[in-house]
């Protein structure tokens, strides 16, 4: 009974990423198409100087940080990856100046 | 369902109950707080319903996930989160079969500003076929690794409580996760220093020098024999450093138990990704009256390799080299700590493949010599990281 409990629960995770596989690619990680283009405002961003040392700063210390235990992440919603954020701070001691880079370049 | 709004200076807060106990008074108004609470007195009459247990589970999670949300502009307030790791893997040790799912879900609820709920718990299966032949069978673990509030006090300092990972090394508190591990067996060393402590937590990283992080981590937790909340009384520390440039991490723990044979147990760990390659490099060393050991693990992504680009950076290949020099601790001490009881050499290479983020299919062998007998171990499974928000995701 309880193997078939867990397998059940596997079976529902896994349809899930199955799912996950299907959705377009838009929701790739950094790690491959950057930051996400939608919007004006990010496009605005783009095309700074200042919003692309800000990227660059962001995406260096995302990889020095993150980097260390796992690949990069999809972007998840600002709200979802503030709390991911917060978390991995506390997690991973991530410094302050660090975890704020970190989150303006995922939510950019 | 009847939903009753309750009006409030800082937040507002909706909950949601059976009918059975909306018609104690259905018709609660809205704005008036005295009502509100001469409605929860009452309901508090009907306690020891199981029903209402669950309802005022649901009510406190709702409070808590409404005031996480009342702080911030509307896109930047960080939401609770239920995430976690699913994994199916296969493992034959000395040629026996053993089937391990494996959960691991993780709940995060942040509040206002500066705090932070968060548990993890564990359910692991380890069917195995019996003795003689016959259908898989096996145990099922259930644990909680770690239920603690985090206070962001500062930049320099954050405040834990509660059950936490003890802060030995960097395996137990980062590397632990199916989805994270590059080889999805634990090195032999892991049952050193490590495991969940109650009690109270400080630590943080700041930097020294715009290329300098320090982070530190000290803690006392208390004896208890609380089923799912067992800890020891120890105290405990770990310092560290982190090259940003270099990308080199170093650091040093020390745990000390506070009763019985009042022992000490101290680590070392290393570690190092070069910004050039795509390469991983983890080490850690710990010693303790049960043993001592070491482990070393490379990490490489093939995404340099010039053919088959598409796959090959979604491939990684690992190797890990291990060893431990066990002390004398008896065939039962052994077994309740997970360790070997006798001097254990270990090499393993593994193959992960990463078919979505998250989503990695795994394989490794490795090969185990020992004064008990030489043995192979295979292990071929898949693990899954998932993230389901728990609250409105906002405009986006």
């Amino acid at each position: 009974m309880k193997m078939k409990l867990v397998i059940l629960a596997l079976v529902l995770v896994l349809l899930s990423a199955i799912h996950g596989i299907a959705e377009p690619h838009k929701k790739d990680g950094p790690s491959k198409d950057g930051p996400s283009k939608d919007g004006a405002s990010v496009a605005a961003v783009h095309n700074s100087g200042y919003g692309d040392a800000i990227r660059i700063e962001g995406e260096q210390r995302f990889r020095a940080n993150c980097g260390r235990c796992h690949t990069a992440p999809q972007k998840f919603p600002p709200r979802m990856m503030a709390t991911v954020v917060r978390h991995m701070r506390v997690r991973a001691t991530i410094t302050d100046q660090d975890m704020q880079s970190i989150l303006r370049y995922l939510t950019q | 369902m009847n939903y009753i709004e309750l009006g409030g200076g800082i937040t507002s807060v909706t909950l949601c109950c059976p009918a059975r106990y909306a018609t104690i008074n259905p018709t609660i108004a809205p704005e008036k707080l005295g009502t509100a609470l001469d409605f929860l007195r009452k309901i508090f009459r009907n306690w020891r319903s199981l029903a209402f247990t669950r309802s005022w589970a649901a009510l406190i999670l709702a409070l808590l996930a409404t005031v996480s949300a009342a702080q911030g502009p509307e896109n930047e307030r960080p939401i609770p989160i239920l995430t976690g790791s699913a994994g199916f893997f296969t493992n034959v040790n000395g040629g026996q079969a053993q089937l391990v799912p494996e959960m691991n879900p993780v709940i995060l609820l942040p509040l206002g500003d500066r705090w932070l709920i968060e548990s993890r718990g564990e359910f692991k299966g380890e069917f195995e076929r019996p003795e003689g032949g016959g259908p898989y069978g096996g145990k099922v673990e259930k644990e909680l690794d770690y239920l603690q509030v985090d206070f962001i006090a500062n930049p320099l300092v954050t405040v834990t409580a509660g059950r936490f990972l003890a802060p030995f090394g960097i395996y137990n508190e980062r590397l632990y996760p199916i989805w994270i591990r590059s080889l999805q067996q634990v090195p032999l060393i892991f049952p050193i220093g490590t495991g969940s402590s109650d009690g109270v937590m400080l630590r943080g990283g700041f930097p020294v020098r715009p290329k300098v992080n320090l982070n530190y981590a000290a803690y006392f937790s208390t004896l208890s024999t609380v089923n799912k909340f067992e800890s020891d009384r120890t105290a405990g520390g770990r310092f560290g450093f982190f090259l940003p440039g270099p990308r080199i991490e170093a650091g040093v723990s020390w745990q000390k138990l506070l009763q019985e044979d009042r022992t000490n147990a101290f680590g070392f760990h290393l570690a190092w990704q070069p910004a050039l390659l795509p390469l991983n490099l983890r080490s850690e060393y710990a010693r303790s009256n049960l043993g001592s050991g070491y482990w070393i693990e490379c990490a490489y992504r093939l995404s340099q390799l010039p053919f088959w680009s598409k796959a090959m950076r979604r491939t990684e290949v690992v190797a890990r080299a291990q060893q431990l020099f066990a002390e004398h601790i008896s065939e039962n001490e052994a077994e309740v700590y997970g360790l070997p009881d006798v001097n254990t050499r270990q090499g393993d290479f593994g193959l992960n493949y990463f078919l979505r983020d998250g989503l990695k299919a795994t394989a490794s062998y490795g090969r185990r010599f020992s004064s008990d007998g030489n043995s192979n171990i295979w292990t071929v499974g898949i693990a899954y990281r998932f993230v389901f928000p728990l609250g409105r995701l906002g405009a986006k």
